[in-house]
């Protein structure tokens, strides 16, 4: 059925959709992959909790946020090419072609991370209590936050993938290019804690747009490259 | 001929730069005093490291355009070249920054961007030694270099004018452009750039060239 959905569509965009749908499958089968990685945040959300995490300050309180949520997205996006590795690389690339591919990709780990990030949120909330004064900004940061980080760990992952490396390359090669993407976005998170309006913030959230826009263009434009043979 | 006439002038505007740079007077400023000087060692450092990252982002460029894997040896020759800058400009400001801060390091945004472009071509280099095929080594590196360059860039050249830096010039203390004599500062600091840029070329192309022979 997707394969079929997909030679008809001749158009790039038409491609996308059952792309997404086709990865969002593939994680729902792999069920232990979500469950581990809920356990995590759980686990990890207890241990702070239990190490006196009820007691932290705000810039601590989004510093902890921030790693819980870093570590997990690192863990998730070193699972995000297991499935194009192999034979599945010459099937996508039969398929769809790698430029729809990574667009497919992209959104599609920016969703995951959206999702990963809110429940780690969440959890917080639950059990050091909701410190963000002003949550409309706070989640707005997170989202393209989340989108940034997400777009330079599929082209890092891309990266190790391709070079046979382990997951540590990947984490090797992703942490020192997410700190700009992180120094901005606790930057406004921050702000949002102690409940700063959106016009405050404004320059900041603008600047982080035009980070993410210009990291999605890049993985774009170089993704072909890693995917030749 | 050419090549003889750039690595003359670079040494000559180096040599220039290092003397006249401790001979001539400097405005007599509060903290910084005659540690200003410093502006001409280790300033010069940083331009010259982000003229070699801006040469090792073009030939990969040129690389992934024409997959000739000379462009990939000279990539890497530069981005080794400005590894050298990096470290060198780190050590003069690390000492500056203990006889004027009283600290080797702080946490100012200038130290964080150049620690952070110091660990992002270190994971360039071992990138590159964890692939053995030489065109899928130089075309992957190649990626990344270019993804790295971009994210450098954005980290020392924009975000530092976000937050407030310890460093002259900024956050109101005095700097460069404030000074009352800042031309005489200019007519060593301007050369010194050039001077460094010239050098860290020679350098490179030595490397090229030794990278040349043992291919082959």
């Amino acid at each position: 059925m997707f394969v079929v959905t997909l030679f008809q569509s001749n158009s790039r965009m038409a491609k996308i959709g059952p792309l997404i749908q086709r990865f969002a499958q593939q994680e729902l089968r792999n069920s232990n992959a979500i469950f581990s990685l809920g356990l995590y945040l759980v686990g990890i959300t207890y241990l702070i909790y239990l190490l006196g995490g009820q007691n932290a300050s705000d810039s601590t309180w989004n510093t902890l946020l921030w790693i819980v949520v870093f570590f997990g997205a690192i863990n998730q996006a070193s699972r995000s090419f297991e499935f194009e590795s192999g034979d599945y690389f010459y099937y996508y690339q039969t398929i769809a072609g790698p430029k729809t591919t990574i667009i497919a990709k992209l959104i599609y780990n920016s969703l995951y991370m959206l999702l990963l990030s809110a429940a780690a949120w969440a959890l917080f909330s639950l059990f050091y209590g909701n410190s963000v004064y002003n949550p409309a900004v706070f989640a707005l940061g997170l989202a393209l936050g989340c989108v940034g980080f997400s777009a330079i760990l599929t082209l890092a992952n891309g990266i190790s993938e391709r070079s046979g490396g382990n997951a540590t390359l990947s984490s090797i090669l992703a942490i020192p290019l997410t700190l700009p993407v992180l120094k901005i976005v606790s930057a406004i998170n921050i702000q949002a804690m102690v409940g700063a309006p959106l016009e405050e913030v404004y320059e900041l959230v603008g600047s982080l747009f035009a980070l993410d826009i210009a990291i999605g263009l890049l993985a774009y434009l170089l993704f072909p490259y890693l995917w030749q043979d | 001929m050419t090549g003889r006439i750039y690595k003359a002038l670079g040494v000559a505007l180096v040599l220039y730069s290092l003397i006249y740079g401790l001979l001539t007077s400097v405005p007599d400023l509060p903290i910084i005093e005659q540690s200003i000087r410093n502006l001409f060692y280790h300033v010069s450092m940083w331009f010259a490291m982000v003229g070699m990252m801006a040469g090792s982002f073009g030939n990969a460029v040129g690389f992934l355009r024409g997959e000739n894997l000379s462009k990939d040896r000279r990539s890497e020759s530069l981005a080794e070249t400005g590894m050298l800058f990096a470290f060198l400009g780190l050590f003069t400001g690390m000492m500056w920054a203990k006889f004027t801060w009283g600290a080797w390091w702080t946490n100012d945004p200038k130290l964080n961007g150049s620690a952070i472009t110091i660990l992002i071509y270190l994971a360039y280099f071992v990138l590159r030694n964890g692939i053995e095929e030489p065109r899928k080594k130089a075309r992957i590196s190649a990626v990344y270099n270019i993804f790295a360059f971009v994210m450098m860039i954005v980290f020392i050249g924009i975000l530092p004018r976000m937050t407030d830096s310890l460093h002259p010039g900024n956050g109101g203390n005095p700097g460069f452009n404030s000074y009352d004599l800042d031309n005489r500062l200019r007519m060593i600091f301007y050369p010194a750039v050039i001077g460094w840029i010239l050098v860290g070329t020679w350098i490179a192309s030595l490397r090229y060239r030794i990278k040349n022979l043992s291919q082959s």
